[in-house]
């Protein structure tokens, strides 16, 4: 009796969230493919969902690979850019949070407490406020303005939020980083310093054990935190908005917000998000697989 | 976090199952066919959308539009809908604060709460309105997308006896061309489109160009100007640039030659694109903006204090001959409360509250006792901005956004697609 | 940042990080040195943007970037734009509080019972919805808003967009919050106390309840205060999936404002709600330390903070 009670709980109590999963990740999700590989609409120009997979059409799909491969290619113009931004950003974050991470990890000592919790002081703040905060600091007459032109002495006035691809990459950086330095901080935090010792004593030097042991052992945390900034800035357009709101700008996350809800565009931006979905599926399982590697070593 | 890694690496060791588990969803996703909903795959709702055509509708094709079956005027003499919410749907800054608490106070026996919500583009407010999801009373379209909304079956015709007000606007829009005999649509605001900037940021006259509308090609404007974020009105102005005077054409020659000029735009002035130029002129977000009339009216209250309003200016062409446009109110059948809508249009309407929303947005409703020359003489608006006034001749003169046809419509689509996206 | 940005303001006025030599574990070599100067000035690039957007929000004036004075001109008495005065702002405000105590409340059992059954119930099926739990966690936020904004307006549901549209949307985005969470918290209790109560006669079910359930509080709580906070911050979802002027939240105010007229209300605004959120988190932390002690664990701000 006990044995079967115990049999069925665990499914008993996976069926809430399975039904949930299958309602509202499952679904849309197919919705999604259904109007990628959809018709529009002949006088609407909505999309047409094709439910059954048997009617489902290239179309659309077509549409947006020609964009892509084409002869007049000017997706390509947005994923380029996404791209450079993209791996941009990472790398800065990457060289950012490194250090913070290494020093809070090995050095912070007695005030670890207290450097965790400012840093991770960025969840609690919304980032549509951390870019409100710098839209403010931003303006032609805002306070980074006044602070370059020495309080107006100079005659600098940096248009910050017009167009500018710098302001956009350190919008993202300033808006991810903290989600890199956590993972980072996890990784290294749990290499245990007698670990290291135990390098110096057998003849590393500082840099040796820094580049030997540090590095590799960092190496999961560094893809989790990688991975974590990156994925959601492929998405991201309302940082591209917000501060900068040009096309010279446009991300592939414009892209997609811009045209998803556009008649007879909405099949052409659904077969953009699968494919960015589909390029992201790679990264992702590379990443699982250095994880399952280095665990298995260690 | 870092125990996800964990849980991935762990997930990684069977991407076998993930692949079963994708499969999973496969036979169950069939049966979503069955609750596709009628109405939104097929526009007419039983009728199939092949059959039916998009009339188009100009001042040289006026349009009588039909009253759909079952959806027949409401009679006249109802009594307003009991401790109703009123919803509007509108663009942001178009509508007077104080006309929703007349409104509300006018009718405070029937207990009505006005919402407004509102949109930034009629693209993004359409989709939200054929979806359904949301029962808004009253629309604030532009007339190009009445053909649309008829044919849908989204729109109510109005019973003339709730608005006695319509008196009071120009008797043309008693029988526009774009709504024959007004059976849905009532007048909201005059509009022209023309170039907006500051006198104190921008050195020469653009009026005095050859082509004003070349400047959003000028690198010294460069990062400092804007076009509106309006597929019609940015492609219409570029055609005027071109030398055209059909701005709804669907040449295909005169369309690629609006592309390339456009995407030259993005790469001589990286344009903002943006319909908050408003705010932006006055705040000194920008030099230089394409703009509505009735934005540079608007952008004198947003001015910083101390700041001159005859740094603004606004350019149209003289003789009349550019874009200009009103918009209108239509009574959407979605709405839960079709009496109280057709009050609220007559509202608007109404001389001391259409000022009233004039002095709040900027933009000139068509009523018969506004004079141009009192405009100015009133102080209501300052001499250097003359040009946004909305003369009555512009409508012979100017060029009219018609509704496209859907063929038509996706080649524009196609081009703002390419120039959002920055190619 | 009202709680943070003082201990910031300290470690900058310490004349001389040297001094860290005593909190360190290793001599105050160079390379310490500089760490510390990229650290500090990390945090300050981090937190001084927001401390000055709250500081503004105290503004007299209706500037972002001069300062005029203080004042709560922009919380209270401004008799139009204030967060008190301007309706909109007042219901962007209660709906963004609203959506996140809905969401939690539905979040954090359902994971929590999925994570039980995930750890617990060995198979195919578990693995695939494992799978389909750490989606969730990865996939562009972007995507589930499109898709379910799809579901919603091409199949007849039982619901429309609006509130519970976007409640929907947000609980499917944090499920796998908790689940995560609990799950690394049972894989350090192990088995052995279930097992425990199952030899003293209890069910599976009571030695769940009475036994595993108790030891996951902690973890259960630090979801409970993710799940908040981060609803409170969601944009994408939200923004996809509302319908009218109600449902509208502050990251959609500020998204829309923000390109447009912002007054320093819309700072206000903000500031509010990061008040929420750092509350929920203290109260969080308060309990989280309770529990601590009664367990005789490791309950310093560090450990609560790692957990995330």
């Amino acid at each position: 009796m006990a044995k079967r009670s115990q049999r069925f709980l665990w499914p008993a109590l996976a069926i809430p969230s399975f039904a949930w999963l299958a309602l509202f990740l499952a679904i849309p999700f197919y919705v999604v493919l259904c109007i990628a590989f959809g018709q529009v609409d002949p006088i609407f120009r909505t999309s047409i969902p094709a439910w059954n997979p048997l009617d489902w059409r290239f179309d659309q799909f077509a549409i947006t690979l020609d964009r892509i491969f084409g002869a007049n290619n000017f997706y390509l113009a947005p994923i380029t850019r996404t791209i450079t931004y993209v791996v941009t950003a990472v790398i800065i974050s990457l060289i950012i949070a490194f250090p913070v991470a290494y020093f809070t990890a090995r050095y912070a000592g007695k005030r670890k407490g207290l450097v965790l919790v400012l840093l991770v002081a960025p969840f609690w703040i919304s980032y549509m406020m951390r870019m409100l905060a710098w839209v403010n600091l931003l303006q032609t007459d805002g306070i980074v303005n006044s602070v370059i032109s020495l309080g107006g002495l100079l005659p600098v006035e940096v248009n910050w939020l017009s167009g500018k691809p710098y302001t956009v990459v350190m919008g993202l950086i300033y808006g991810y980083v903290p989600y890199m330095i956590l993972p980072l901080f996890a990784a290294l935090d749990r290499i245990s310093p007698s670990l290291l010792e135990a390098a110096r004593d057998l003849g590393a030097s500082g840099f040796d054990v820094f580049r030997r042991v540090v590095i590799p052992m960092s190496i999961p945390g560094i893809a989790a935190g990688m991975l974590l900034v990156a994925l959601p800035m492929m998405g991201d357009y309302f940082t591209s908005d917000l501060l900068s709101g040009s096309p010279d700008t446009s991300m592939i996350g414009n892209l997609i917000n811009g045209t998803i809800q556009t008649p007879g565009q909405s099949g052409q931006a659904a077969a953009l998000l699968l494919l960015v979905l589909l390029v992201l599926a790679a990264p992702m399982f590379l990443y699982t697989r250095t994880v399952a590697r280095s665990e298995t070593r260690s | 976090m870092a125990d996800l890694t964990g849980d991935i690496a762990r997930l990684g060791m069977s991407r076998r199952r993930i692949l079963q588990a994708a499969l999973l969803a496969g036979p169950g996703a069939m049966a979503l066919a069955a609750c596709a909903r009628a109405d939104s795959s097929t526009p007419t709702g039983t009728a199939a959308s092949g059959a039916a055509t998009l009339q188009i509708a100009s001042p040289t094709n006026p349009v009588k539009w039909p009253i759909n079956p079952g959806n027949e005027a409401i009679a006249s003499g109802l009594s307003p809908e009991k401790d109703a919410v009123l919803r509007l749907y509108n663009y942001a800054d178009y509508l007077d604060p104080g006309i929703i608490k007349s409104f509300e106070e006018k009718y405070a026996d029937t207990g009505v709460k006005v919402e407004l919500s509102t949109f930034n583009d009629t693209l993004e407010a359409m989709a939200k309105i054929r979806g359904g999801s949301v029962p808004f009373d009253i629309y604030f379209p532009s007339y190009d997308q009445i053909g649309k909304l008829v044919l849908a079956n989204l729109v109510r015709p109005l019973q003339h006896s709730y608005i006695p007000n319509i008196a009071n606007v120009y008797p043309e829009f008693l029988n526009p061309f774009y709504d024959l005999e007004w059976q849905y649509t009532t007048p909201y605001t005059l509009y022209t489109t023309g170039i907006g900037w500051r006198t104190d940021r921008v050195s020469e006259d653009i009026a005095a160009r050859p082509n004003p509308y070349d400047v959003f090609w000028d690198p010294q404007y460069q990062e400092h100007l804007a076009v509106l974020d309006d597929y019609r009105e940015v492609i219409g102005m570029t055609l005027l640039r071109n030398g055209g005077t059909d701005v709804n054409t669907g040449d295909d020659a005169l369309l690629a030659a609006v592309r390339d000029a456009l995407l030259q735009m993005n790469e001589k002035t990286q344009p903002r694109v943006t319909i908050t130029g408003y705010t932006d002129l006055p705040e000194g977000r920008l030099d230089l903006s394409q703009a509505w009339s009735g934005d540079l009216i608007m952008a004198v209250s947003y001015l910083p204090e101390g700041t001159d309003p005859a740094i603004l200016r606004y350019w149209f062409p003289k003789d009349g001959a550019g874009v200009v446009n009103n918009d209108v109110m239509v009574s959407l059948k979605g709405g839960q409360n079709p009496v109280l809508s057709q009050l609220f249009m007559n509202h608007v309407m109404d001389a001391k509250q259409a000022m009233n929303n004039f002095a709040y947005t900027g933009y000139q409703p068509p009523q018969v006792s506004i004079t141009p020359e009192q405009l100015i003489s009133d102080g209501f608006i300052p001499p250097n901005l003359q040009e946004a006034i909305v003369l009555p001749g512009y409508f012979d003169s100017g060029y009219r956004l018609l509704e496209l046809p859907p063929d038509t419509e996706a080649k524009y689509l196609a081009i703002w697609q390419q120039f959002k996206a920055g190619a | 940042m009202t709680i943070s940005a003082a201990p910031v303001d300290m470690a900058m006025r310490d004349p001389e990080l040297g001094r860290t030599r005593r909190w360190r574990r290793q001599g105050s070599t160079p390379k310490a040195r500089g760490l510390a100067t990229v650290t500090v000035i990390y945090l300050l690039w981090s937190l001084v943007p927001v401390a000055i957007a709250v500081l503004f929000s105290f503004n007299a004036g209706r500037s972002r970037s001069v300062w005029q004075g203080f004042s709560l001109r922009w919380y209270t008495w401004d008799p139009v734009g204030s967060v008190a005065n301007d309706p909109s702002l007042r219901s962007a405000l209660t709906h963004t509080l609203l959506l996140a105590v809905l969401a939690t409340v539905v979040t954090v059992p359902l994971g929590v019972t999925l994570a039980l059954a995930l750890d617990r119930w060995r198979g195919r099926i578990p693995s695939g919805a494992n799978f389909a739990v750490l989606l969730s966690f990865v996939i562009p936020e972007i995507a589930l808003a499109i898709g379910l904004l799809f579901m919603i307006t091409l199949l007849t549901t039982p619901f429309t967009l609006g509130t519970t549209a976007q409640v929907i949307g947000l609980i499917t985005f944090q499920l796998s919050y908790p689940v995560v969470i609990v799950r690394a918290r049972m894989l350090t209790i192990g088995k052995q106390y279930e097992e425990a109560a199952r030899d003293l006669g209890a069910t599976a079910m009571g030695a769940v309840r009475r036994a595993l359930l108790p030891m996951l509080y902690p973890a259960i709580l630090v979801s409970a205060i993710l799940v908040f906070a981060d609803v409170l911050d969601n944009f994408v979802l939200v923004r996809y999936l509302s319908s009218d002027a109600s449902t509208e939240t502050t990251s959609m105010r500020i998204y829309s404002a923000a390109r447009a007229a912002p007054t320093p209300a819309l700072n206000a605004l903000a500031t509010l709600v990061l008040i929420a959120s750092l509350t929920v988190v203290l109260l969080g932390w308060l309990a989280y330390r309770r529990w601590g002690k009664n367990e005789g664990e490791e309950s310093s701000v560090g450990s609560f903070a790692g957990n995330f």
